[in-house]
Protein backbone atom coordinates (compact mmCIF):
# COMPACT_ATOMS: atom_id res chain seq x y z
CA UNK A 1 0.00 0.00 0.00
CA UNK A 2 1.55 3.47 -0.91
CA UNK A 3 1.76 5.99 1.90
CA UNK A 4 -0.73 8.47 2.44
CA UNK A 5 -0.43 12.05 0.52
CA UNK A 6 -0.57 14.60 3.36
CA UNK A 7 0.05 18.52 1.81
CA UNK A 8 0.30 21.25 4.23
CA UNK A 9 -0.84 24.66 3.71
CA UNK A 10 -1.53 28.05 4.71
CA UNK A 11 -3.55 31.20 4.49
CA UNK A 12 -3.62 34.11 7.03
CA UNK A 13 -2.37 33.54 10.16
CA UNK A 14 0.70 33.55 11.89
CA UNK A 15 2.56 30.02 11.35
CA UNK A 16 2.52 29.27 14.59
CA UNK A 17 0.20 26.49 14.81
CA UNK A 18 2.74 24.86 11.94
CA UNK A 19 5.88 25.95 14.34
CA UNK A 20 3.86 23.46 17.17
CA UNK A 21 4.32 20.65 13.65
CA UNK A 22 7.84 21.33 13.13
CA UNK A 23 8.43 21.19 17.26
CA UNK A 24 7.56 17.79 16.86
CA UNK A 25 10.85 16.84 15.98
CA UNK A 26 11.63 12.84 16.17
CA UNK A 27 7.95 12.24 15.85
CA UNK A 28 8.10 14.15 12.66
CA UNK A 29 10.85 11.29 11.50
CA UNK A 30 8.28 8.48 12.61
CA UNK A 31 5.65 10.33 11.27
CA UNK A 32 7.36 10.60 7.94
CA UNK A 33 7.79 7.07 7.77
CA UNK A 34 4.02 6.26 7.18
CA UNK A 35 3.05 9.57 5.83
CA UNK A 36 4.49 11.46 2.24
CA UNK A 37 4.43 14.79 3.09
CA UNK A 38 4.48 15.96 -0.64
CA UNK A 39 3.72 19.73 -0.04
CA UNK A 40 5.18 21.76 2.92
CA UNK A 41 5.98 25.48 2.02
CA UNK A 42 7.36 26.09 5.24
CA UNK A 43 8.83 22.69 6.01
CA UNK A 44 10.81 22.07 3.03
CA UNK A 45 11.59 22.66 -0.74
CA UNK A 46 10.20 20.12 -2.76
CA UNK A 47 6.26 20.55 -3.42
CA UNK A 48 3.96 18.38 -5.52
CA UNK A 49 0.98 19.93 -6.86
CA UNK A 50 -2.63 17.75 -5.82
CA UNK A 51 -4.48 15.47 -5.40
CA UNK A 52 -4.12 14.54 -1.69
CA UNK A 53 -5.05 12.26 0.27
CA UNK A 54 -5.25 14.57 3.84
CA UNK A 55 -4.84 18.36 3.70
CA UNK A 56 -3.96 20.34 6.89
CA UNK A 57 -4.47 24.21 6.82
CA UNK A 58 -3.92 26.54 8.91
CA UNK A 59 -4.93 30.02 8.73
CA UNK A 60 -7.86 31.42 7.16
CA UNK A 61 -8.51 33.64 4.03
CA UNK A 62 -8.92 36.83 3.45
CA UNK A 63 -8.74 37.73 0.19
CA UNK A 64 -11.15 35.86 -2.88
CA UNK A 65 -8.23 34.35 -3.95
CA UNK A 66 -7.62 32.92 -1.33
CA UNK A 67 -10.94 31.42 -0.86
CA UNK A 68 -11.25 30.10 -4.45
CA UNK A 69 -7.44 28.28 -3.93
CA UNK A 70 -9.19 26.97 -0.85
CA UNK A 71 -12.25 25.89 -2.79
CA UNK A 72 -9.56 24.09 -5.21
CA UNK A 73 -8.02 22.59 -2.76
CA UNK A 74 -11.06 21.28 -0.89
CA UNK A 75 -11.53 19.41 -4.90
CA UNK A 76 -8.31 18.06 -4.45
CA UNK A 77 -8.16 15.92 -0.93
CA UNK A 78 -10.02 13.43 0.50
CA UNK A 79 -10.10 14.98 4.36
CA UNK A 80 -9.62 18.03 5.04
CA UNK A 81 -8.48 19.58 8.19
CA UNK A 82 -8.42 22.85 9.76
CA UNK A 83 -5.18 23.48 12.03
CA UNK A 84 -5.95 26.07 14.44
CA UNK A 85 -8.19 28.71 16.32
CA UNK A 86 -7.87 30.93 12.90
CA UNK A 87 -9.03 28.03 10.22
CA UNK A 88 -11.41 26.44 13.16
CA UNK A 89 -13.17 29.89 14.12
CA UNK A 90 -11.50 32.62 12.04
CA UNK A 91 -9.70 33.49 15.19
CA UNK A 92 -6.94 35.91 15.65
CA UNK A 93 -7.98 37.66 12.15
CA UNK A 94 -11.43 37.58 13.00
CA UNK A 95 -11.12 39.98 16.04
CA UNK A 96 -11.76 42.91 13.87
CA UNK A 97 -14.57 45.35 13.89
CA UNK A 98 -15.27 45.18 11.00
CA UNK A 99 -17.36 48.56 11.01
CA UNK A 100 -14.85 49.89 12.02
CA UNK A 101 -12.55 48.46 9.02
CA UNK A 102 -13.68 51.36 6.47
CA UNK A 103 -12.17 54.00 8.66
CA UNK A 104 -9.25 52.09 9.27
CA UNK A 105 -8.58 51.37 5.29
CA UNK A 106 -8.68 55.42 4.54
CA UNK A 107 -6.15 56.34 7.57
CA UNK A 108 -3.93 53.93 6.37
CA UNK A 109 -4.05 53.17 2.43
CA UNK A 110 -5.77 56.97 1.89
CA UNK A 111 -9.21 58.09 0.25
CA UNK A 112 -8.44 56.26 -3.30
CA UNK A 113 -7.77 52.59 -1.65
CA UNK A 114 -10.30 49.93 -3.55
CA UNK A 115 -10.20 47.29 -0.81
CA UNK A 116 -9.91 43.68 -1.40
CA UNK A 117 -10.28 42.02 2.39
CA UNK A 118 -13.16 40.08 2.93
CA UNK A 119 -13.88 39.52 6.99
CA UNK A 120 -12.07 36.34 8.45
CA UNK A 121 -14.30 33.50 8.76
CA UNK A 122 -13.43 29.79 9.60
CA UNK A 123 -12.61 27.69 6.90
CA UNK A 124 -16.17 26.03 7.89
CA UNK A 125 -17.85 29.13 6.10
CA UNK A 126 -16.27 28.22 2.09
CA UNK A 127 -16.10 24.25 2.42
CA UNK A 128 -16.69 21.20 4.32
CA UNK A 129 -14.08 20.80 6.39
CA UNK A 130 -13.55 17.45 8.38
CA UNK A 131 -11.94 17.65 11.27
CA UNK A 132 -10.77 21.13 13.25
CA UNK A 133 -8.09 21.01 15.66
CA UNK A 134 -8.19 23.55 17.96
CA UNK A 135 -6.20 25.87 19.50
CA UNK A 136 -4.19 29.04 19.42
CA UNK A 137 -1.75 27.52 18.69
CA UNK A 138 -2.92 24.09 18.57
CA UNK A 139 -0.92 21.34 21.09
CA UNK A 140 1.17 19.16 19.19
CA UNK A 141 0.49 16.06 21.36
CA UNK A 142 -3.36 16.55 19.99
CA UNK A 143 -2.01 17.02 16.30
CA UNK A 144 -0.31 13.73 17.13
CA UNK A 145 -3.49 11.88 18.84
CA UNK A 146 -5.52 13.10 15.63
CA UNK A 147 -3.21 12.33 12.79
CA UNK A 148 -2.74 8.22 14.80
CA UNK A 149 -6.47 7.86 14.85
CA UNK A 150 -6.47 8.83 11.04
CA UNK A 151 -3.74 6.91 10.14
CA UNK A 152 -5.26 3.85 12.21
CA UNK A 153 -8.04 4.19 9.74
CA UNK A 154 -10.66 5.57 12.40
CA UNK A 155 -13.07 9.02 12.69
CA UNK A 156 -10.87 11.41 15.55
CA UNK A 157 -13.13 12.41 18.32
CA UNK A 158 -13.62 15.97 19.82
CA UNK A 159 -12.96 16.36 23.87
CA UNK A 160 -16.29 15.74 25.57
CA UNK A 161 -15.36 17.55 28.50
CA UNK A 162 -14.16 21.41 29.35
CA UNK A 163 -10.72 22.89 30.11
CA UNK A 164 -11.55 22.79 33.87
CA UNK A 165 -11.01 19.16 33.59
CA UNK A 166 -7.65 19.88 32.91
CA UNK A 167 -7.18 22.94 35.34
CA UNK A 168 -8.30 20.74 38.36
CA UNK A 169 -5.54 18.31 37.26
CA UNK A 170 -3.08 21.18 37.03
CA UNK A 171 -4.58 22.00 41.00
CA UNK A 172 -4.98 25.62 39.71
CA UNK A 173 -7.51 27.86 41.91
CA UNK A 174 -10.42 28.34 39.77
CA UNK A 175 -10.82 31.57 38.87
CA UNK A 176 -14.68 31.98 38.44
CA UNK A 177 -14.52 31.17 42.26
CA UNK A 178 -12.44 34.07 42.77
CA UNK A 179 -14.55 36.24 40.74
CA UNK A 180 -12.04 36.45 37.37
CA UNK A 181 -13.50 35.77 34.30
CA UNK A 182 -12.80 32.43 31.97
CA UNK A 183 -14.72 30.92 29.53
CA UNK A 184 -12.78 27.38 30.67
CA UNK A 185 -16.14 25.77 31.59
CA UNK A 186 -17.76 26.33 28.01
CA UNK A 187 -14.32 25.23 26.14
CA UNK A 188 -13.09 22.40 24.81
CA UNK A 189 -10.35 20.81 26.89
CA UNK A 190 -7.03 19.60 25.00
CA UNK A 191 -4.69 22.09 26.07
CA UNK A 192 -3.84 21.43 29.51
CA UNK A 193 -5.39 24.88 30.63
CA UNK A 194 -1.86 26.35 29.72
CA UNK A 195 -3.77 29.90 29.64
CA UNK A 196 -4.84 29.02 33.89
CA UNK A 197 -1.71 27.54 34.77
CA UNK A 198 0.09 30.16 33.45
CA UNK A 199 -2.43 33.19 35.22
CA UNK A 200 -4.45 34.36 32.35
CA UNK A 201 -8.01 33.63 31.61
CA UNK A 202 -9.24 30.72 29.37
CA UNK A 203 -10.60 32.81 25.63
CA UNK A 204 -11.49 29.67 24.38
CA UNK A 205 -9.32 29.49 21.80
CA UNK A 206 -10.35 25.77 21.63
CA UNK A 207 -13.48 26.44 20.43
CA UNK A 208 -17.01 25.67 22.51
CA UNK A 209 -17.19 22.08 23.61
CA UNK A 210 -20.11 20.35 22.62
CA UNK A 211 -23.11 20.96 24.70
CA UNK A 212 -21.48 24.32 26.41
CA UNK A 213 -24.25 25.92 28.29
CA UNK A 214 -23.17 29.31 27.41
CA UNK A 215 -26.25 31.16 28.47
CA UNK A 216 -25.33 29.73 32.10
CA UNK A 217 -21.92 30.79 31.76
CA UNK A 218 -23.10 34.40 30.61
CA UNK A 219 -25.16 34.66 33.82
CA UNK A 220 -22.08 34.36 36.42
CA UNK A 221 -19.75 36.63 34.00
CA UNK A 222 -22.33 39.19 34.27
CA UNK A 223 -22.21 39.18 38.16
CA UNK A 224 -18.17 39.48 37.60
CA UNK A 225 -18.11 41.97 35.42
CA UNK A 226 -19.48 44.58 32.89
CA UNK A 227 -20.83 43.55 29.70
CA UNK A 228 -17.83 45.39 27.85
CA UNK A 229 -15.66 42.77 29.45
CA UNK A 230 -18.02 40.13 28.55
CA UNK A 231 -17.64 41.25 24.84
CA UNK A 232 -13.76 41.89 24.61
CA UNK A 233 -13.67 37.93 26.01
CA UNK A 234 -16.47 36.56 23.41
CA UNK A 235 -14.58 38.34 20.51
CA UNK A 236 -11.07 37.02 21.38
CA UNK A 237 -11.90 33.67 19.73
CA UNK A 238 -15.87 33.66 19.23
CA UNK A 239 -16.27 36.45 17.41
CA UNK A 240 -17.27 33.87 14.46
CA UNK A 241 -19.37 31.31 17.00
CA UNK A 242 -22.92 31.70 17.28
CA UNK A 243 -23.82 31.83 20.92
CA UNK B 1 -2.89 3.07 77.55
CA UNK B 2 -2.97 5.45 74.72
CA UNK B 3 -0.12 5.40 71.77
CA UNK B 4 0.81 9.18 71.77
CA UNK B 5 3.13 10.90 69.07
CA UNK B 6 4.59 14.65 69.28
CA UNK B 7 3.13 16.98 67.08
CA UNK B 8 6.79 17.93 66.53
CA UNK B 9 8.17 14.82 65.54
CA UNK B 10 5.58 13.68 63.17
CA UNK B 11 7.59 14.89 60.59
CA UNK B 12 10.63 13.11 61.69
CA UNK B 13 8.93 9.53 61.91
CA UNK B 14 7.45 10.66 57.95
CA UNK B 15 10.96 10.82 57.14
CA UNK B 16 11.79 7.44 58.06
CA UNK B 17 8.36 6.00 56.84
CA UNK B 18 10.03 7.85 53.50
CA UNK B 19 12.26 4.50 53.28
CA UNK B 20 9.50 2.39 52.29
CA UNK B 21 6.81 4.28 51.14
CA UNK B 22 6.41 7.68 48.52
CA UNK B 23 5.08 9.75 51.07
CA UNK B 24 2.22 11.93 49.31
CA UNK B 25 0.57 14.56 51.42
CA UNK B 26 -2.67 15.17 49.88
CA UNK B 27 -4.33 18.02 52.22
CA UNK B 28 -4.26 20.68 50.05
CA UNK B 29 -4.76 19.12 46.95
CA UNK B 30 -8.18 19.52 44.98
CA UNK B 31 -8.45 15.99 43.70
CA UNK B 32 -9.75 13.65 46.21
CA UNK B 33 -7.37 10.63 47.66
CA UNK B 34 -9.14 7.79 44.80
CA UNK B 35 -6.88 9.99 42.11
CA UNK B 36 -3.54 7.95 43.24
CA UNK B 37 -5.98 4.28 42.84
CA UNK B 38 -7.64 5.47 40.10
CA UNK B 39 -5.94 7.82 38.09
CA UNK B 40 -7.15 11.00 36.09
CA UNK B 41 -5.73 9.27 32.81
CA UNK B 42 -4.12 5.65 32.40
CA UNK B 43 -2.82 3.13 30.05
CA UNK B 44 -4.56 -0.19 31.15
CA UNK B 45 -3.03 -2.49 28.57
CA UNK B 46 -1.36 -2.18 25.34
CA UNK B 47 -0.60 -4.52 22.40
CA UNK B 48 1.85 -5.17 20.68
CA UNK B 49 1.19 -5.45 17.11
CA UNK B 50 4.53 -7.87 16.12
CA UNK B 51 4.66 -9.92 18.92
CA UNK B 52 0.90 -10.15 18.96
CA UNK B 53 0.46 -9.92 22.96
CA UNK B 54 -1.00 -8.17 25.48
CA UNK B 55 1.00 -6.45 27.71
CA UNK B 56 -0.44 -5.02 31.42
CA UNK B 57 0.95 -1.76 32.57
CA UNK B 58 1.60 -1.72 35.84
CA UNK B 59 2.21 1.49 38.00
CA UNK B 60 1.62 0.58 41.31
CA UNK B 61 4.34 1.40 44.05
CA UNK B 62 4.17 1.33 47.89
CA UNK B 63 2.29 5.16 48.53
CA UNK B 64 1.62 6.36 52.04
CA UNK B 65 -1.34 8.90 51.41
CA UNK B 66 -1.50 11.97 54.52
CA UNK B 67 -5.54 12.87 54.94
CA UNK B 68 -6.52 15.56 57.05
CA UNK B 69 -10.32 14.81 56.50
CA UNK B 70 -12.59 12.54 58.32
CA UNK B 71 -14.65 12.24 55.15
CA UNK B 72 -11.89 11.46 52.80
CA UNK B 73 -10.59 8.65 54.87
CA UNK B 74 -14.16 7.59 55.07
CA UNK B 75 -15.00 7.99 51.34
CA UNK B 76 -11.94 5.74 50.80
CA UNK B 77 -13.49 2.91 52.65
CA UNK B 78 -16.78 3.13 50.69
CA UNK B 79 -14.51 3.72 47.55
CA UNK B 80 -13.16 0.48 48.00
CA UNK B 81 -16.13 -0.82 48.86
CA UNK B 82 -16.91 -0.04 45.12
CA UNK B 83 -14.13 -1.15 43.70
CA UNK B 84 -14.98 -4.67 44.71
CA UNK B 85 -18.59 -5.22 43.96
CA UNK B 86 -19.84 -6.80 41.95
CA UNK B 87 -16.86 -6.94 40.23
CA UNK B 88 -13.05 -6.15 41.77
CA UNK B 89 -11.57 -3.40 39.84
CA UNK B 90 -8.46 -4.69 38.67
CA UNK B 91 -6.16 -1.69 37.78
CA UNK B 92 -7.79 -0.33 40.96
CA UNK B 93 -6.71 -2.90 43.56
CA UNK B 94 -3.23 -2.99 41.90
CA UNK B 95 -2.07 0.15 43.33
CA UNK B 96 -4.44 0.23 46.27
CA UNK B 97 -3.22 -2.94 47.91
CA UNK B 98 0.71 -1.50 47.92
CA UNK B 99 -0.91 1.64 49.55
CA UNK B 100 -1.51 2.92 53.07
CA UNK B 101 -3.92 5.73 54.02
CA UNK B 102 -2.64 7.85 57.20
CA UNK B 103 -5.20 10.31 58.70
CA UNK B 104 -3.61 13.46 60.64
CA UNK B 105 -6.85 14.70 61.76
CA UNK B 106 -7.36 18.33 63.79
CA UNK B 107 -10.74 17.49 65.19
CA UNK B 108 -11.71 15.10 68.09
CA UNK B 109 -12.83 11.79 66.53
CA UNK B 110 -15.21 9.35 67.75
CA UNK B 111 -14.79 6.75 65.14
CA UNK B 112 -12.63 6.98 62.44
CA UNK B 113 -14.27 5.08 59.67
CA UNK B 114 -11.57 4.74 57.26
CA UNK B 115 -7.90 5.05 56.98
CA UNK B 116 -5.01 2.22 58.29
CA UNK B 117 -3.52 4.92 61.21
CA UNK B 118 -5.13 7.55 62.44
CA UNK B 119 -3.66 10.48 64.66
CA UNK B 120 -6.17 12.54 66.31
CA UNK B 121 -4.81 16.12 67.17
CA UNK B 122 -5.82 15.33 71.57
CA UNK B 123 -3.77 18.87 72.57
CA UNK B 124 -1.69 21.65 71.22
CA UNK B 125 1.27 19.32 71.09
CA UNK B 126 0.36 16.15 70.91
CA UNK B 127 -1.68 13.44 68.28
CA UNK B 128 -3.11 10.13 69.88
CA UNK B 129 -3.03 7.02 67.58
CA UNK B 130 -6.11 4.95 65.98
CA UNK B 131 -4.51 1.85 64.73
CA UNK B 132 -7.26 -0.03 62.44
CA UNK B 133 -5.54 -2.45 60.98
CA UNK B 134 -2.19 -4.46 60.98
CA UNK B 135 -1.15 -2.21 57.62
CA UNK B 136 -1.37 1.13 60.31
CA UNK B 137 0.25 -1.21 63.36
CA UNK B 138 3.36 -1.60 61.10
CA UNK B 139 4.02 2.15 60.46
CA UNK B 140 4.83 2.82 64.51
CA UNK B 141 8.22 3.09 64.84
CA UNK B 142 8.97 2.86 69.06
CA UNK B 143 11.17 5.60 68.86
CA UNK B 144 8.35 8.03 67.76
CA UNK B 145 5.38 7.18 69.79
CA UNK B 146 4.71 6.64 73.99
CA UNK B 147 2.04 4.90 75.67
CA UNK B 148 0.75 7.24 78.18
CA UNK B 149 -1.88 6.12 80.83
CA UNK B 150 -4.20 8.90 80.75
CA UNK B 151 -3.01 11.55 77.92
CA UNK B 152 -4.50 15.53 78.57
CA UNK B 153 -7.29 15.67 75.92
CA UNK B 154 -8.85 18.81 74.71
CA UNK B 155 -12.14 18.32 72.59
CA UNK B 156 -11.75 19.43 69.15
CA UNK B 157 -15.56 19.88 68.18
CA UNK B 158 -15.99 19.13 64.50
CA UNK B 159 -17.59 21.59 62.33
CA UNK B 160 -21.60 21.55 62.91
CA UNK B 161 -22.33 19.60 59.35
CA UNK B 162 -26.35 19.33 59.31
CA UNK B 163 -26.26 17.67 55.47
CA UNK B 164 -23.78 14.56 56.92
CA UNK B 165 -26.43 14.21 59.87
CA UNK B 166 -28.79 13.86 56.39
CA UNK B 167 -27.22 11.39 54.95
CA UNK B 168 -28.00 8.96 58.06
CA UNK B 169 -31.65 8.40 56.68
CA UNK B 170 -30.41 7.17 53.04
CA UNK B 171 -33.49 5.43 52.08
CA UNK B 172 -35.50 8.67 52.85
CA UNK B 173 -33.03 10.45 50.76
CA UNK B 174 -33.33 7.64 48.12
CA UNK B 175 -37.04 8.24 47.94
CA UNK B 176 -37.16 12.52 47.97
CA UNK B 177 -34.54 12.76 45.53
CA UNK B 178 -36.50 9.85 42.67
CA UNK B 179 -39.92 12.00 43.77
CA UNK B 180 -38.50 15.26 43.31
CA UNK B 181 -37.76 13.84 39.42
CA UNK B 182 -40.90 11.83 39.24
CA UNK B 183 -43.07 14.84 40.01
CA UNK B 184 -41.40 17.29 38.19
CA UNK B 185 -39.71 19.35 40.81
CA UNK B 186 -39.16 22.69 39.98
CA UNK B 187 -35.45 22.81 41.81
CA UNK B 188 -34.43 20.67 38.88
CA UNK B 189 -35.30 23.06 35.86
CA UNK B 190 -33.81 25.84 38.51
CA UNK B 191 -30.21 24.42 38.66
CA UNK B 192 -30.52 23.22 34.66
CA UNK B 193 -30.37 27.34 34.28
CA UNK B 194 -27.55 27.41 36.34
CA UNK B 195 -25.34 24.52 35.85
CA UNK B 196 -22.31 24.38 33.27
CA UNK B 197 -22.14 21.16 32.88
CA UNK B 198 -18.12 21.54 33.59
CA UNK B 199 -17.78 18.27 35.55
CA UNK B 200 -15.96 19.82 38.24
CA UNK B 201 -17.83 18.78 41.05
CA UNK B 202 -17.77 14.73 39.86
CA UNK B 203 -14.07 15.16 39.61
CA UNK B 204 -13.52 16.74 43.14
CA UNK B 205 -16.11 14.30 44.65
CA UNK B 206 -14.29 11.47 46.69
CA UNK B 207 -16.57 9.14 45.32
CA UNK B 208 -17.43 9.57 41.78
CA UNK B 209 -15.55 6.60 39.96
CA UNK B 210 -16.86 6.99 36.33
CA UNK B 211 -14.78 6.90 33.28
CA UNK B 212 -14.56 6.54 29.68
CA UNK B 213 -12.32 4.06 27.95
CA UNK B 214 -10.12 4.87 25.01
CA UNK B 215 -7.93 2.79 22.51
CA UNK B 216 -4.85 4.59 20.84
CA UNK B 217 -2.74 3.84 18.55
CA UNK B 218 1.14 4.67 18.53
CA UNK B 219 2.32 7.11 15.74
CA UNK B 220 4.43 4.41 14.57
CA UNK B 221 1.78 1.74 14.32
CA UNK B 222 3.43 -0.30 16.40
CA UNK B 223 1.31 -0.56 19.98
CA UNK B 224 -2.29 0.27 20.33
CA UNK B 225 -2.90 1.19 23.82
CA UNK B 226 -6.25 0.99 25.88
CA UNK B 227 -7.10 4.33 28.20
CA UNK B 228 -9.59 4.81 30.55
CA UNK B 229 -9.76 8.51 32.09
CA UNK B 230 -12.27 10.35 34.25
CA UNK B 231 -15.74 10.77 33.32
CA UNK B 232 -18.65 12.77 34.69
CA UNK B 233 -22.48 12.19 34.36
CA UNK B 234 -22.56 15.98 33.95
CA UNK B 235 -20.55 15.70 30.62
CA UNK B 236 -22.76 15.36 26.90
CA UNK B 237 -20.70 12.15 26.29
CA UNK B 238 -21.49 10.41 29.19
CA UNK B 239 -24.76 8.74 28.39
CA UNK B 240 -23.98 8.63 24.76
CA UNK B 241 -24.27 5.22 22.75
CA UNK B 242 -22.74 4.02 19.44
CA UNK B 243 -24.94 5.86 17.01
CA UNK B 244 -25.18 8.30 18.57
CA UNK B 245 -28.12 7.96 20.28
CA UNK B 246 -28.14 9.91 23.98
CA UNK B 247 -29.96 8.95 27.00
CA UNK B 248 -29.57 12.50 28.55
CA UNK B 249 -30.07 15.52 26.24
CA UNK B 250 -30.28 17.81 28.39
CA UNK B 251 -27.97 19.52 31.11
CA UNK B 252 -31.03 19.00 33.31
CA UNK B 253 -31.24 15.25 33.04
CA UNK B 254 -27.44 15.04 33.21
CA UNK B 255 -27.29 17.24 36.25
CA UNK B 256 -29.97 15.14 37.55
CA UNK B 257 -28.03 11.78 37.34
CA UNK B 258 -25.23 12.91 39.44
CA UNK B 259 -28.19 12.67 41.94
CA UNK B 260 -30.06 9.31 41.03
CA UNK B 261 -26.56 7.53 41.13
CA UNK B 262 -25.49 9.16 44.51
CA UNK B 263 -29.15 8.68 46.20
CA UNK B 264 -31.25 6.72 44.38
CA UNK B 265 -29.16 3.59 42.45
CA UNK B 266 -26.09 3.71 45.26
CA UNK B 267 -29.12 3.45 47.75
CA UNK B 268 -30.39 0.38 46.36
CA UNK B 269 -27.08 -1.01 44.81
CA UNK B 270 -25.34 -0.37 48.31
CA UNK B 271 -27.89 0.56 50.87
CA UNK B 272 -26.07 3.95 51.43
CA UNK B 273 -25.32 7.03 49.43
CA UNK B 274 -22.63 7.68 47.67
CA UNK B 275 -22.05 11.17 49.38
CA UNK B 276 -20.04 11.30 52.98
CA UNK B 277 -20.98 15.20 53.12
CA UNK B 278 -17.45 16.53 52.69
CA UNK B 279 -18.37 19.64 50.48
CA UNK B 280 -15.78 19.80 47.89
CA UNK B 281 -18.39 19.66 45.20
CA UNK B 282 -19.77 22.80 46.54
CA UNK B 283 -17.00 24.13 47.31
CA UNK B 284 -15.54 23.88 43.87
CA UNK B 285 -18.16 24.26 41.92
CA UNK B 286 -18.03 27.96 39.89
CA UNK B 287 -22.01 28.17 39.69
CA UNK B 288 -22.22 28.11 43.45
CA UNK B 289 -24.25 25.06 43.26
CA UNK B 290 -24.38 23.48 46.87
CA UNK B 291 -25.64 20.03 47.13
CA UNK B 292 -26.57 19.86 51.29
CA UNK B 293 -29.27 22.87 50.20
CA UNK B 294 -30.81 21.19 46.83
CA UNK B 295 -31.27 17.90 49.10
CA UNK B 296 -32.87 20.18 51.90
CA UNK B 297 -35.34 21.71 49.63
CA UNK B 298 -35.80 18.52 48.43
CA UNK B 299 -36.10 16.65 51.65
CA UNK B 300 -38.80 19.11 53.00
CA UNK B 301 -41.01 19.51 49.76
CA UNK B 302 -40.80 15.50 49.86
CA UNK B 303 -41.61 15.30 53.69
CA UNK B 304 -45.28 18.37 52.84
CA UNK B 305 -46.42 16.16 49.65
S1 LIG C 1 -10.27 28.64 36.24
FE1 LIG C 1 -11.53 28.48 34.43
S2 LIG C 1 -10.90 26.58 33.47
FE2 LIG C 1 -10.15 26.56 35.57
S3 LIG C 1 -11.72 25.46 36.71
FE3 LIG C 1 -12.17 27.65 36.88
S4 LIG C 1 -13.59 28.06 35.21
FE4 LIG C 1 -12.64 26.09 34.77
S1 LIG D 1 -6.89 27.81 28.29
FE1 LIG D 1 -8.45 28.45 26.81
S2 LIG D 1 -7.48 30.11 25.66
FE2 LIG D 1 -5.83 29.00 26.71
S3 LIG D 1 -5.11 27.47 25.26
FE3 LIG D 1 -6.69 26.50 26.50
S4 LIG D 1 -8.58 26.78 25.33
FE4 LIG D 1 -7.08 28.24 24.53
S1 LIG E 1 -19.33 21.85 39.27
FE1 LIG E 1 -21.21 23.00 39.37
S2 LIG E 1 -21.43 23.92 37.35
FE2 LIG E 1 -19.93 22.28 37.16
S3 LIG E 1 -21.12 20.50 36.54
FE3 LIG E 1 -20.96 20.45 38.76
S4 LIG E 1 -22.81 21.47 39.48
FE4 LIG E 1 -22.57 22.00 37.32
S1 LIG F 1 -20.38 16.41 49.34
FE1 LIG F 1 -20.14 16.43 47.13
S2 LIG F 1 -18.00 15.97 46.79
FE2 LIG F 1 -18.44 15.37 48.89
S3 LIG F 1 -19.01 13.21 48.76
FE3 LIG F 1 -20.91 14.37 48.61
S4 LIG F 1 -21.23 14.61 46.42
FE4 LIG F 1 -19.10 14.03 46.69
S1 LIG G 1 -22.65 10.65 40.20
FE1 LIG G 1 -22.28 10.54 38.04
S2 LIG G 1 -20.07 10.70 37.78
FE2 LIG G 1 -20.48 10.28 39.94
S3 LIG G 1 -20.27 8.07 40.07
FE3 LIG G 1 -22.40 8.52 39.71
S4 LIG G 1 -22.75 8.44 37.53
FE4 LIG G 1 -20.56 8.56 37.94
Amino acid sequence: MSKPKIAIFEFTDCEGCEVEIVSLREKLLVLEKRVDIVNWRLGQENNQPGPYDVTIIEGTPITQDEVDRLKKLREESKVLIGLGACACLGGIPAIIDTKKRKEFYKKIYGEKYKPRGIDAMPLAAYVKVDFLIHGCPVNNQEVVRIISELLAGRTPQYRGYSVCFECKQAGNECRLLNKKPCLGPITQGGCNAVCISGGSPCYGCFGNREGAEVKNLLKILNKITDQKEIDRYFSMFLNRTKN
Amino acid sequence: MELIIEKKKIKEWLVVLGKDFKVVDTRKKVLPPKQYFFPVKEDLFSFDLKSKKLKTIDQSENILLLISSLNKLEAMTQLDEIMEKPQKDFFYWQKRDKSVLVGIVDESIKVPYGGDLVLEKINQKEYRTWVLNSKGRNLLKDKFFKKVLKPRTINYPSKPNIFKEKLLDSELLAEAVEWSWQSNHKIWNELAEKCLGCGICTYVCPLCHCFSMEDQVSLDNSKCFRCRQWDACTLPRFSQIAGGHNFHKTIKERYYNWYYHKFVRAYRQYGKAQCVACGACKDNCPAGIKIGEVLKEIVKDYKKR
